[in-house]
Parts: C-alpha cells; structure tokens; sequence
C-alpha cells in the first residue's frame, strides 16, 4: 500500500512535466498551466485521503476526541 | 524487518522527490507528504501496543487514567503540530511552521490547565 502510491505522485509528476513542455512547445501556454493544476489537484486528492487516515489513526492512538 | 522496509520507503521517495524537485516543486512537496504520512501510518499502529502497556502499568500502580490520558493527548497534539511544521518549513514556508507550533504550544497548555490547578491546589492546601 504504501510504495504504490509514491509512484503514482511521482508518474502524475513526471507526466505532468512532459505534458507541460510539450504544450508550451506547441505555444498553448494556457493548455500547459491548466494541465499541470489538474495534476495537481488529483494528486492533492490522494494525499488528502492519505492526511485524513492518518489523522484519524493519531485521534485512536492518542485518543484525541 | 520494518526498519528495513522503512529505510526503503525513505531512500525511494527520495529518490522520486530529486528527479521531480527539478521540474515541479509543488509535486515533491506532495511526494514527501505522502512519504511522511506513510511511515508515520506505519508506525503508528506499533505504537499501540506500547500505550496498551502503558495503561496497563498505569492501572497496576493504581495511577487515575485522567493522567495518563492527558499525557496522551499532549503527545498526540505534539506529534500532530510538528509534523505539519515539518512539511511546512520544507516546503520553503517557516513563518507558517511558526505558527502551527504555536498553535500546538497554546493546545498543549490548555490541555495541561487541570493539573496544573491541581498541583496549585495541592500547594495552596499544603501552605499554613
């Protein structure tokens, strides 16, 4: 569980960047930066699941209620 | 087995974080969020059997569990706060990282307050 996810962030990331310099090349500045916030923000979604799993783990563990 | 495993998460996300920082830093920032989140769900759940103990001794020893559990949530809200202050101070923003630890101090004082009423009691009562 915990391997699989680094590498997806980092195969948005790497496919994110070529996406962009490849927009940028075809002059479609807007395309590019509208492609990396999409990225950006489904990545921001798994990590938002990951942060409010472990929030909710430390509330058990400590019993922060 | 699991300080194996941990050491390996640590040095590939590493790894991922190099080749992305140079491109998209905003990617690395979330790269070792995950990473971070990850080894601390981890460890976590290790943790547990270690408070488990702890409570056991606390009720051998016949201590009160509010006083275990306020040192519980100290430890947690600690945890939490410093954590955040990490990702956040690397991620180039220390002024915000000042102000989450602030906010962990504060909570951690508030949560602290009945016993140190207590302790003022005890002393109060113990004074002619």
């Amino acid at each position: 569980m915990g391997l699989d996810i680094l590498f997806k962030i980092a195969g948005v990331g790497i496919l994110i960047s070529v996406f962009h310099t490849a927009l940028k090349q075809a002059g479609k500045e807007d395309m590019a930066h509208l492609c990396t916030l999409a990225g950006f923000a489904l990545v921001l979604f798994w990590v938002v699941q990951l942060l409010g799993r472990l929030f909710n783990t430390v509330q058990e563990v400590f019993k922060l209620f | 087995m699991e300080a194996v495993q941990i050491v390996g998460l640590g040095f590939i996300a590493t790894l991922l974080i190099l080749v992305i920082k140079g491109q998209r830093p905003e990617f690395a920032v979330q790269l070792s969020l995950a990473c971070a989140v990850i080894i601390f769900l981890f460890i976590l759940t290790k943790l547990e059997a270690v408070i488990s103990l702890f409570s056991d001794l606390a009720d051998k020893a016949r201590i009160s569990h509010v006083y275990l559990n306020t040192i519980l949530k100290i430890i947690g809200i600690a945890y939490i706060t410093e954590f955040g202050a990490q990702i956040c101070r690397d991620a180039g923003e220390g002024a915000v990282a000042g102000k989450i630890e602030f906010a962990g101090k504060v909570l951690v004082m508030i949560i602290a307050i009945p016993i140190i009423a207590l302790v003022l009691d005890t002393v109060v009562k113990l004074l002619p």
